[in-house]
C-alpha cells in the first residue's frame, strides 16, 4: 500500500459521484434525520443504549452505553453491518411493539428486572408480543448481544471501547509494553 | 476537548487546515464528509496526515521555542534518514512494520512504502528521497494540542499569598501517539511498567511522564529488568522517574547528578567523577543500574555517623 | 490477451502452492503463481481483534472480503444457506500472498507414521472412507526436514518421547514457556505424560536474515509486525521470486481449466486484477488452493472429456472434506495465570496421538494460543448467563485467571462431507461457487469425549477450581485445517491423485495442497502440507530433468 496522501480509487469515483449528482440531493437533506446518529434514529439509540447498559451493566467501570455501544452499532450499521439493517429496522420495531403489548409502557421506563426479565424472554424465543417478522427475537438479541460485546472489548476505532477501557478493567496493558532487544548497553 | 484545551485560542484550521488551505489529505477529508452525509455511511474520524503534523511543527515553535531548540539538540529529533537509512543498523536487523511505531508513528504508509529493500542486504533509500531530512519522532509523538489546561496567564496578584497555590498542576500535554489507533493516550492512562529482576519486583517511579519513555524503551515480553530496550534505573537508583536525570526534550541527562548529589555531597564525594557511564562510555558500571557493590567491591562501608553494626547496617544490602 | 507460455503454473500461493513454486523455478522450471489476494501487510490491520482470523466478525483480515465471496452451505435439517466469508460456516481459508501462513498460529508439526497408515494401525471403521496413505513418513521424512529448515521451524524434538524419528534436529532452539505452560509442564509431569514446548514456524532467535520473535499476545490470527513468524511470503515465495524464474499474479482468480479438443489440459483461464479475463498456458499445472476451493476448480473444469470435472471420473473429487474437532477443557483459577507473554501456546503433549484406549488416531492437546478479550466474552461454563452482572463480572475475575487445554482430533473421513459446485450461485466473478454439505462421523465424538477428559484432568491437577470440558457438534468439519477433498492413493477408483499428487486421467495436472490428505492426522497440518509441496515438487522437478514433459 503506498503512502496514503493521495485519493483512493473508490474515494475519487465517490467524489465524483457527489459532484454531478448528489447536490441536488441538498433540499432532500431532511430535518428527520438524526445530528449524532449515521443509520439509527435519536429514538433508536435511546432504546439500543439502555438495552446495552442491561447487557454489559454499568457498574465501577462503565457500561454498554457509556463503553459507546450505540456509537459501535451505528458505525458498523454504516459499514459492514449494512447487511444487518433490515434486522435492526425490524428488531427494534419489534421491541418497541412487543414492550408497549407487555407492558404498556416503553423499555426505558420499565425496572431493571422487567427490563432483563424482557430480554431474557427474547434471549429464549418465548416472546409472544410484537410481531417479530423480519428477524426472530432470538436472533436478534443474540446479534444485539454479540455487537454490544464487540464494541465493549473490541478496539475502539470501530467506535466503541474509548481509550480501551475494557482493557483497563480486565488488566490488560495497552499498548503493550514490548521491547524488541537490539543494542546491549 | 478542544474547547476546554489550552490551546483554545487557535481556531481549527490553524493544524486542521480548510478544504482548500491544507493539502490533499485536507481536501479530501472534508470533501468525504459530504459524501458520507450523503451516503449514510461512516465518516471515520478527523485527523491530520503526517504533512499536516510537520507542518505544524512551525505552530509549536511560535510558542515553545525553547523546547523545540532542546529536542533538536536531543536524539529524539532523529530523521527518517537518520534512522532508516543506518546501515549498521540495516545490516545487523531487518526493518518491519513495528519499527514505525516509534520511529514514524504518524507516516501514513507502510515499511514498504518507505525504505527499499527491506532486507539485511544495502544499499538501502528512501523511496521519496526528500523525506530524509524529516524528523520521525515529531512534538505530536508525546504531545497532544487537545488536552484540558489553561493557557499559561500572568499570575493574581489580588491574593499574593495564594499565587503558589493557585498553581494547579493542570493536566499535561504528555501523551503518545498510538499509531495503530491513531489516538492519543494519556501518559497517566498508558499501562505502568511491571519489571521484575529474577522473581524480585523492581520498584518503577510512578511519574506518568515515563510511561511515555517505556512504550519505546521497553523490556521484552518476559518483563526482565535489563532485557530488550529496558533501561529503567535499577541498583542505587532504583525507582527514579527517567525524567529525574533526563531532560524531557532534549534528553540530555548531563548536569542533573547535581539535582539530587549536591557538589558538597553527604558523603564527600564528587559522584560525577565516579567510574560509571555517567563519565566514562566504557565503563562497566551503567548508570541506571550501578549498585553499591559495583564500586565496594570489598563490602558496602557503614554510613557515616552510623554504628557499624546497628541495625540500619544490616538492613541495607 | 495472450500471455507467454510457462512450464509451469501454480494456482495458489499458500503453505503448498508457495513451495512448490519455489521448488520448480529453483529448478530451472519457468513458473507463474497465480494468487487470488494480495500482498498483506501488518499495517492493514495491526492488533484489531475483531477483524483477525479468529474472530472474523468485521471481516476477514487477509482476505476474501464479503462483497465478492459467498458459498453454499446444506445445513444437516436439508435447508441450503448463502453464507459469507466472515461467517464461520463459509470455511474461510485466508486469500492473500502465503495464506493461512501470514497468520497462523505457526505450530510446525510433523505427522507421526501412523497418520499415513491409519487402516492399517487400527482397521476399518464403519461409515469412514479411512485408509491408508500411498506414501509413507518415511517418504516424507526428508521433506519436512527441507520445510523445517527452509521455511523455519524452532522446537526440541527429544523432548517428545512419541515424536516419528527424524535425520536432523530443528533449526532453532525452542521458545521459553509462559507462565500458563510451567504451571501446566508440572502437573503433565505428575501425571506421569511428557510435555514439551510446541515447534513453532517462528523465529526463536534471530533466523533468515529475520529477527526473533518478541512474543505478543496478537499473533495468532495476525500478521508479525516484525516478520518474525516464518510462512511461504516471507521465505520460499521471495525465494521463488529471486531466482528469476518465476513471476508471482496477484489478485487473480482462477476460473477454470481450459482444456483441449484431445482432452489435454493446456493451461488456466482467470480474471485479472482488473477483472479482465486472461488465459494462461503451461506444460504443467498445479492446484494449490485449499481443500475447499481445489476441488471448486475441478469441479468447474468439465468438457465431453471431463463431464462431471477433471479428476472427477469416480466422483471422488470434493469428498471426505475433513478438519479437526477440535476439543478440550477450560479451567479457572484462584491466582492470576496470564503473564502477556505472546502468542499464548508453548506447552504440549503427544502421549494422546496414538494407540490409546477408546480412541482411534487421537491428538496433541497443548495450552491455547492467547484468548483476547472480545474472543473470552464467549467462554462461559455451562449454563452460565451470557450477559449481564454476571457476565461482566466474569470477564473480570477470570480473564487473568483461566488455562484453555486443548488439541486436534483425528478425524475419520467421511465420503458424504464434501465440496460441490453450486448449480445456481455465482461469484461476484460469475463462477459457480463452492456447496458445503455433510456431517462428522460419529466416531468423532468418541474422540473427543476421550481428549477432553484427559485435557480436564490436566487443568484439574494444575490447580483448576473449575474445569468443563468442549466438545464440538457433529456437524460439517473443515476449517482453516480442511483437507482430504483429493485425497491421493494407488487405486484410481478411489481416490483423485496417484502417490506423487497428479491427477488421475491427466498427464500434467497435479495438486499440492491438504485436499490430497488421507486422513488429516491429530495435528496442525501446515507443515505436512508444506512438505507435501517439496514432494510434489521435487519429483515434478526430478522428472524434468529427466526428460519427462508430462505430456
Amino acid at each position: 500500500m503506498p503512502e496514503g496522501s493521495g485519493l483512493s480509487r473508490r474515494d475519487f469515483i465517490k467524489l465524483a459521484a457527489l459532484g454531478t449528482g448528489a447536490l441536488s440531493f441538498l433540499p432532500g437533506c431532511a430535518p428527520s434525520r438524526s445530528r449524532e446518529w449515521i443509520f439509527l434514529s435519536d429514538t433508536d439509540a435511546a432504546l439500543l443504549g439502555v438495552v446495552a447498559d442491561r447487557i454489559i451493566p454499568p457498574d465501577s467501570w462503565p457500561g454498554g452505553k457509556e463503553n459507546g455501544a450505540v456509537r459501535f452499532i451505528d458505525t458498523q450499521l454504516a459499514g459492514p453491518y449494512r447487511r444487518f439493517r433490515s434486522d435492526y429496522r425490524s428488531g427494534l420495531d419489534a421491541m418497541t411493539a412487543a414492550c408497549s403489548g407487555k407492558y404498556g409502557r416503553k423499555f426505558e421506563s420499565l425496572a431493571p428486572q422487567e427490563q432483563d426479565s424482557f430480554l431474557r424472554a427474547m434471549e429464549s424465543g418465548a416472546l409472544r408480543e410484537g410481531g417479530w417478522t423480519g428477524v426472530s427475537s432470538g436472533k436478534f438479541f443474540a446479534m444485539l448481544r454479540d455487537h454490544v460485546m464487540q464494541a465493549y472489548y473490541g478496539s475502539p476505532r470501530h467506535g466503541g471501547n474509548p481509550g480501551y477501557a475494557s482493557y483497563k478493567m480486565l488488566g490488560i496493558d495497552y499498548p503493550p509494553l514490548i521491547g524488541q532487544n537490539r543494542y546491549r548497553l | 476537548m478542544w474547547a476546554r484545551s489550552g490551546h483554545r485560542d487557535f481556531p481549527c484550521k490553524e493544524c486542521h487546515g480548510t478544504a482548500l488551505g491544507g493539502g490533499v489529505h485536507s481536501l479530501k477529508e472534508k470533501s468525504m464528509m459530504l459524501v458520507h452525509h450523503f451516503t449514510e455511511s461512516s465518516p471515520g474520524r478527523i485527523t491530520l496526515d503526517e504533512r499536516q503534523v510537520l507542518e505544524m511543527m512551525d505552530n509549536c515553535r511560535r510558542c515553545h521555542g525553547t523546547e523545540y531548540a532542546r529536542w533538536i539538540s536531543g536524539g529524539h529529533s532523529a530523521t527518517y534518514g537518520a534512522i532508516f537509512l543506518n546501515g549498521k543498523h540495516n545490516a545487523a536487523e531487518q526493518l518491519n512494520a513495528d519499527c514505525l511505531r516509534c520511529h514514524g508513528m504518524f507516516y501514513g504508509g507502510t515499511i514498504d512504502s518507505l525504505v527499499t529493500p527491506v532486507s539485511r542486504k544495502g544499499p538501502w533509500s528512501l523511496r521519496d528521497a526528500g523525506r530524509s531530512g524529516e524528523p520521525a519522532i515529531p512534538c505530536l509523538a508525546c504531545h497532544r494540542i487537545h488536552t484540558e489546561g489553561s493557557p499559561a496567564s500572568a499570575a493574581g496578584y489580588d491574593d499574593p499569598g495564594g499565587i503558589f497555590y493557585s498553581r494547579r498542576p493542570a493536566e499535561t500535554a504528555a501523551a503518545f501517539y498510538d499509531r495503530y489507533e491513531k489516538m492519543y493516550i494519556r501518559a497517566s492512562a498508558l499501562p505502568p511498567l511491571r519489571l521484575r529482576e529474577g522473581t524480585r519486583e523492581v520498584k518503577v517511579s510512578d511519574d506518568p511522564r515515563g510511561r511515555i519513555c517505556f512504550q519505546c524503551h521497553a523490556p521484552g515480553a518476559f518483563h526482565q529488568a535489563g532485557s530488550a530496550d529496558d533501561r529503567t534505573p535499577r541498583g542505587v537508583h532504583e525507582g527514579l522517574s527517567c525524567l529525574a536525570c533526563h531532560d524531557g526534550h532534549s534528553n540530555d541527562a548531563g548536569e542533573s547528578c547535581i539535582n539530587c548529589h549536591p557538589a558538597i555531597s553527604n558523603c564527600g564525594l564528587d559522584v560525577t567523577t565516579m567510574h560509571t557511564t555517567f563519565a566514562e562510555k566504557g565503563s562497566p558500571h551503567n548508570i541506571h543500574f550501578v549498585r553499591c557493590i559495583d564500586c565496594h567491591t570489598k563490602g558496602i562501608p557503614p554510613r557515616r555517623g552510623a554504628r557499624a553494626s546497628g541495625p540500619d547496617a544490616r538492613e541495607r544490602d | 490477451m495472450k500471455n507467454r507460455h510457462v512450464n509451469a503454473l501454480v494456482v495458489g500461493a499458500g503453505a503448498g502452492g508457495g513451495v512448490i513454486a519455489s521448488v520448480l523455478s529453483n529448478a530451472g522450471l519457468s513458473v507463474v503463481l497465480f494468487e487470488r489476494g494480495g500482498w498483506v501487510s501488518f499495517d492493514d490491520h495491526d492488533n484489531d481483534e475483531l477483524l483477525s482470523q479468529r474472530t472474523t466478525v468485521l471481516g476477514n483480515a487477509f482476505g476474501p472480503d464479503d462483497e465478492r465471496y459467498r458459498r453454499v452451505v446444506i445445513n444437516e435439517d436439508g435447508s441450503t444457506e448463502i453464507v459469507y466469508p466472515s461467517d464461520g460456516a463459509y470455511n474461510n481459508v485466508a486469500a492473500c500472498v502465503g495464506s493461512g501462513t501470514v497468520s497462523y498460529g505457526a505450530m510446525a508439526w510433523r505427522f507421526m507414521a501412523e497418520d499415513f497408515t491409519m487402516k492399517t494401525t487400527y482397521g476399518r471403521v464403519e461409515g469412514s472412507t479411512l485408509d491408508d496413505w500411498p506414501i509413507t513418513y518415511a517418504d516424507l521424512e526428508h521433506c519436512y526436514e527441507r520445510a523445517e529448515w527452509e521455511i523455519g521451524v524452532a522446537g526440541d524434538s527429544s523432548l517428545n518421547p512419541f515424536a516419528a524419528p527424524r535425520k536432523k534436529q530443528y533449526p532453532m532452539p525452542p521458545f521459553a514457556y509462559n507462565k500458563e505452560a510451567t504451571l501446566l509442564e508440572s502437573a503433565m509431569k505428575r501425571l506421569g505424560l511428557h510435555p514439551f514446548p510446541i515447534p513453532m514456524l517462528r523465529n526463536s532467535v534471530p533466523y533468515s536474515g529475520r529477527p526473533a520473535c518478541i512474543r505478543r499476545r496478537t499473533c495468532c490470527g495476525f500478521a508479525c509486525p516484525i516478520n518474525a513468524k516464518c510462512g511461504t511470503h516471507n521465505t520460499v515465495i521471495p525465494a521463488a521470486l529471486s531466482t528469476g524464474n518465476c513471476e508471482l499474479r496477484t489478485n487473480c482468480i482462477v476460473s477454470a481449466l481450459t482444456i483441449d479438443g484431445s482432452g489435454k489440459i493446456t493451461g488456466v483461464e482467470y480474471f485479472n486484477g482488473e477483472n479482465g479475463k486472461e488465459e494462461q498456458t503451461a506444460d504443467i499445472i498445479v492446484i494449490a488452493a485449499s481443500a475447499t476451493e481445489t476441488p471448486r476448480l475441478l469441479l468447474n473444469s468439465t468438457s465431453k472429456h471431463f463431464p462431471s470435472g477433471v479428476g472427477n471420473r469416480f466422483d471422488w473429487v470434493g469428498r471426505n472434506l475433513q478438519g479437526h474437532a477440535y476439543t478440550g477443557a477450560f479451567g479457572l483459577f484462584e491466582e492470576d495465570i496470564f503473564d502477556d507473554v505472546g502468542p499464548g501456546a508453548t506447552l504440549a503433549i503427544s502421549d494422546f496421538s496414538h494407540h490409546n484406549p477408546g480412541i482411534t488416531g487421537g491428538g496433541i492437546l497443548a495450552n491455547e494460543f492467547t484468548r483476547l478479550p472480545y474472543l473470552f466474552s464467549n467462554i462461559r461454563p455451562p449454563r452460565a448467563r451470557l450477559w449481564g452482572e454476571e457476565h461482566k463480572e466474569f470477564q473480570r475475575k477470570y480473564f487473568r485467571r483461566n488455562i484453555q487445554v486443548v488439541g486436534p482430533v483425528q478425524e475419520m473421513p467421511f465420503f458424504d462431507s464434501r465440496v460441490q459446485v453450486d448449480p445456481a450461485v455465482r461469484d461476484s466473478w460469475g463462477i459457480p461457487v463452492v456447496r458445503l454439505s455433510g456431517h462428522r462421523h460419529g466416531r468423532d465424538a468418541e474422540g473427543c469425549e476421550f481428549l477432553s477428559g484427559k485435557a480436564e484432568m490436566i487443568l484439574k491437577e494444575a490447580g483448576a477450581f473449575r474445569t468443563w470440558r468442549h466438545v464440538p457438534g457433529g456437524g460439517l468439519s473443515g476449517g482453516q485445517h480442511q483437507a482430504g477433498t483429493c485425497r491421493m492413493g494407488n487405486d484410481p477408483r478411489s481416490s483423485v491423485t496417484d502417490r506423487f499428487g497428479r491427477v488421475h486421467d491427466t498427464p500434467n495436472v497435479f495438486i499440492a495442497d491438504a485436499s490430497l490428505h488421507v486422513t488429516n492426522g491429530g495435528f496442525n497440518p501446515a507443515l505436512t502440507i508444506m512438505a507435501l509441496g517439496y514432494w510434489v515438487g521435487e519429483h515434478i522437478a526430478s522428472e524434468w530433468e529427466r526428460g519427462n514433459r508430462f505430456s
